[in-house]
């Protein structure tokens, strides 16, 4: 009955092949938070300040109840207290009103930046993120390429993101940038920044959204304006039958491979091994599938795999499950036709495996 | 009216035997299900939200060993969800918000306001019954397939999930009215029910703050239960208020969930204060600084919680308008907090302290309430939260708070009152040696998670980056050595119970009334109504020889 909750060795084994990892945390002069990589250093600014001001009040505190229960530990059974003092006005008004000065100037400050991080400026260059359980999708200004769980920035240059989920909340989060903006489904919002040091980068997803929440990564690349120029999200461009089967290999391991493994082991959805397979003559067929017609209730129907049933699966997903994987919940993809396509081409090169 | 019976006869004519005192007064089954006694009601209540804590930190352990590996140790990601789920909404509705009010509140209240029982003891038993009916919906959640949503249960996540949702949500709608109805109690019992002479600034300031979280939990908790029971419908007919499929708005469940969940710290924290604010005083044997203005900052906190809700969606997209409101009510409400904070410290100051174990579980929660405090501003500000908002950061912060200061709160009132309810007394020895061990563990398992929160290491992770990871086992150790200061903890104060020694009359040298009725107290109480005369925390009136002094 509980047999689901336990970690499989096949996701951990998928787990360590496909790390999320970009590049190593580093962490700023002070090592507390990452390392800053965009303009809004007025966040790292309000944050050390405040921490200042913690930590002195909590010396303050410390220092006091340390020294008083040292000096004034109760040592014979009948000691009275050193004094019974329950007023003093001055000091009364001193910290009430020290204290309330302090925190409406880190509040005006921090609401001073929070306008900066929510002012995207008129020359910044739009995104789309699209947010899905359990993976990102990016599209880029004038250009029809979309890259899957990657992203590509250029440096120096401010960047406006458009966000939208088509199932449930998400949040985008780049801790290097100093930005975060929950994902709504039903509404669009805009964040911005601006990268100022090259490199890797995460993008996390910061509001629980499931099962594999905790996968939904992505890897920014910041690169310069002549690396930008050349559109390196191009390599998730599919013009010839080459790099058709390559870019689908990487959109495999962006979007499909947290629930379906190519070699045969079971993960949340059901392995891509024997969707097609090799006839006696060395031709690729499709394989039989165990389906439930109409969702997961519905009656059960043995198929063959065909072009039809993949674009279907990917579309509709209720629409045929596969027996043993009832309680599975796959989100629909509304992916473009190439890439369907490749995908598909890549299921079929999988018969090669087996 | 006579709807407040009482559980025996008052009117009785007393007779020569009278019963020794409430827990062994009456010894049949139903003498205790069916009890209107506080005491005993509070008794009951104090077992049940001990064993939901222990559940509770069984599944935190497991969460933390599960996260030793960056891959996860033992679960998938799905069992993970559920498990921190669990956790979290164990912790919250079954022991954070009911522990101290409803356990230790229901023992004492009555005896310090030198009152028989609560004003209204039948609804005090109903709403014993409504928790475990609760805690049983809770249960069996977990038969029914569990369930995966967060303590949390944003929508729309919370309605397309396959799991025990609906279930949850009904225990949940219960232990609502569990918790209003012990409030409504409280507020009766505080305007009715003071002894002659006990005007409300007399009233110990434990009163004050149950006082003032009473008003909360009926006015706060309603929301809460629309909220969960919206929820059921719109997973069982499809009504289309949260789920944007049907034009639903996800942002209209957080608004409703934090306008009960925000006020609800204070639910849970007022009564930590209030506990705070009886041992500094008796434990330094010296009457609380500023009596007044801790009073009203109970109050004045239970009015601005209301209004600072929306410093949990910051990054929700609300208008700027919102944000500026509610990040200027947020930074407004740490003043009457930081005024606690100092009167307490100046009233240790230069007191006769008293380094016994309730006042080392106080000294323990006057540093960590420092640290949970103060991080909290951190929050507040909203540029820094933008970044800092559902990171560990957060979840080490609120910790400090739930855990570092309730529970260790909860802990002392425990202790301190602990020779009160039973007569007896454990070993303080190892006692002491939990609070100090607790202590560590605790500071060990929560300061890695502010380090790598503040490095951008979300919350919810089933599976991290392997970056985190020395973070993430440093924080496992300390949570087993938590885990281990507890387990002594429950060892010795349950070991007392069987082999334990006498308690003193007055054991800690307590001049509320609490410590002037007979221990463990009589079944009503007080054999003579006691009429007040002194100011609160009068130590002058203390008879010192009475701490010396064995029970018989």
């Amino acid at each position: 009955m509980f047999a689901h909750l336990i970690q499989d060795p096949a996701a951990v084994k998928n787990y360590i092949e496909n790390p999320a990892s970009g590049k190593a945390v580093e962490t700023d002069y002070f090592g507390q938070l990452t390392s800053l990589a965009s303009t809004f250093d007025h966040v790292d600014n309000l944050f050390y300040f405040t921490y200042a001001v913690c930590i002195f009040f909590f010396v303050l505190i410390t220092g006091v109840l340390a020294w008083t229960v040292v000096v004034h530990r109760r040592k014979t059974y009948d000691q009275p207290a050193a004094s019974n003092t329950t007023h003093n006005t001055p000091l009364e008004v001193v910290w009430t009103v020290v204290p309330l000065i302090i925190v409406m100037v880190m509040f005006a400050w921090g609401f001073k930046g929070s306008l900066d991080m929510m002012t995207v400026p008129a020359d910044a260059r739009m995104y789309k993120a699209s947010a899905k359980q359990w993976n990102w999708t990016f599209s880029y200004p004038n250009s029809v390429a979309q890259s899957y769980g990657e992203l590509w920035l250029e440096v120096d240059k401010p960047a406006a993101f458009l966000l939208e989920s088509t199932d449930v909340l998400h949040a985008f989060f780049m801790p290097s940038q100093r930005i975060k903006r929950d994902i709504v489904p039903g509404r669009y919002q805009t964040v911005w920044c601006q990268p100022t040091v090259l490199g890797e980068f995460h993008l996390f997803c910061a509001e629980y959204c499931g099962d594999d929440h905790s996968k939904m990564y992505a890897k920014v690349h910041v690169v310069s304006a002549e690396e930008y120029a050349k559109k390196p999200w191009d390599v998730w461009k599919d013009d010839t039958p080459a790099n058709q089967i390559a870019s689908a290999q990487k959109l495999y391991s962006a979007l499909c491979s947290s629930c379906h493994t190519v070699n045969g082991t079971q993960l949340v959805g059901p392995s891509w091994t024997g969707l097609f397979v090799k006839d006696a003559s060395g031709k690729i067929v499709g394989g039989q599938r165990e389906v439930h017609v109409g969702g997961a209730a519905g009656p059960k129907q043995t198929i063959t795999v065909d072009d039809a049933y993949i674009i279907e699966s990917i579309k509709l997903p209720e629409a045929k499950k596969v027996v043993g994987f009832e309680a599975a919940a796959m989100t629909a993809f509304d992916l473009p036709e190439n890439k369907v396509k490749g995908l598909i081409a890549y299921m079929m090169s999988l018969a090669d495996s087996k | 009216m006579s709807t407040n019976v009482p559980a025996v006869d008052l009117h009785a004519a007393p007779t020569g035997e009278r019963p020794k005192n409430y827990l062994n007064c009456t010894t049949s089954f139903m003498s205790w299900a069916g009890t209107l006694d506080h005491k005993r009601i509070g008794l009951m209540y104090l077992v049940g939200v001990s064993i939901a804590f222990l559940c509770g930190g069984v599944f935190a352990l497991l969460v933390r060993i599960h996260l030793w590996e960056p891959h996860g140790m033992l679960f998938s990601n799905s069992g993970y969800n559920q498990l921190f789920t669990l956790h979290g909404a164990f912790m919250v509705f079954l022991f954070v918000i009911p522990a101290i009010p409803a356990s230790l509140g229901n023992m004492v209240l009555p005896l310090m306001l030198g009152a028989k029982d609560v004003a209204l003891p039948r609804l005090n038993l109903l709403s014993f019954y409504l928790w475990v009916g609760g805690a049983a919906f809770a249960t069996y959640s977990i038969a029914a397939g569990g369930f995966d949503t967060g303590w949390t249960f944003y929508t729309p996540y919370s309605l397309y999930t396959n799991k025990a949702v609906v279930s949850i949500g009904l225990g949940i709608f219960l232990l609502g009215f569990s918790s209003i109805f012990t409030g409504l109690n409280f507020i009766v019992t505080t305007h009715k029910l003071r002894a002659p002479g006990m005007t409300w600034f007399r009233m110990p300031l434990f009163i004050w703050a149950l006082y003032a979280t009473a008003i909360l939990q009926v006015l706060a908790t309603p929301v809460l239960g629309i909220t969960v029971l919206l929820v059921a419908f719109e997973r069982l007919y499809h009504i289309g208020i949260f789920d944007p499929r049907l034009g639903g708005d996800p942002v209209l469940f957080e608004h409703f969930f934090w306008f009960y969940s925000h006020p609800a710290v204070y639910i849970m924290v007022l009564p930590a204060f209030g506990i705070i604010s009886e041992m500094v005083s008796v434990h330094s044997r010296k009457p609380l600084f500023g009596y007044k203005l801790i009073a009203f900052s109970s109050l004045a906190i239970a009015v601005i919680s209301f209004l600072v809700w929306g410093h949990h969606m910051f990054t929700s997209g609300q208008s700027t308008y919102a944000m500026f409101a509610f990040s200027f009510l947020t930074f407004f409400v740490a003043i009457p907090t930081a005024i606690k904070q100092f009167s307490w410290v100046a009233t240790v100051w230069k007191g006769s302290i008293a380094l016994n174990s309730p006042m080392l579980y106080t000294l323990a929660f006057l540093i960590i309430f420092a640290i949970g405090g103060l991080t909290g501003i951190i929050l507040g500000a909203l540029n820094v939260d933008i970044h800092l908002h559902d990171t560990y950061f957060v979840v080490a912060h609120f910790h400090y708070v739930m855990m570092g200061s309730i529970a260790l709160a909860f802990f002392a009132g425990l202790h301190h009152w602990w020779p009160k309810m039973f007569g007896i007394m454990y070993n303080e020895t190892l006692a002491k040696i939990a609070a100090v061990t607790i202590f560590i563990g605790f500071n060990a398992t929560f300061v890695p998670q502010f380090i790598m929160g503040s490095q951008g290491m979300p919350r919810r992770y089933a599976t991290y980056v392997p970056e985190y990871a020395p973070y993430h086992q440093a924080s496992t150790i300390g949570a087993i050595i938590l885990g281990s200061g507890v387990a002594l903890m429950v060892f010795y104060l349950l070991a007392s119970l069987f082999t334990g020694k006498k308690a003193m009359v007055n054991q800690w040298g307590g001049v509320t009334l609490d410590w002037h009725t007979p221990t463990p107290p009589p079944l009503e109480n007080f054999e003579t109504p006691p009429v007040v005369t002194h100011e609160v925390y009068d130590y002058s009136t203390l008879d010192v020889e009475t701490t010396r002094t064995p029970l018989r």
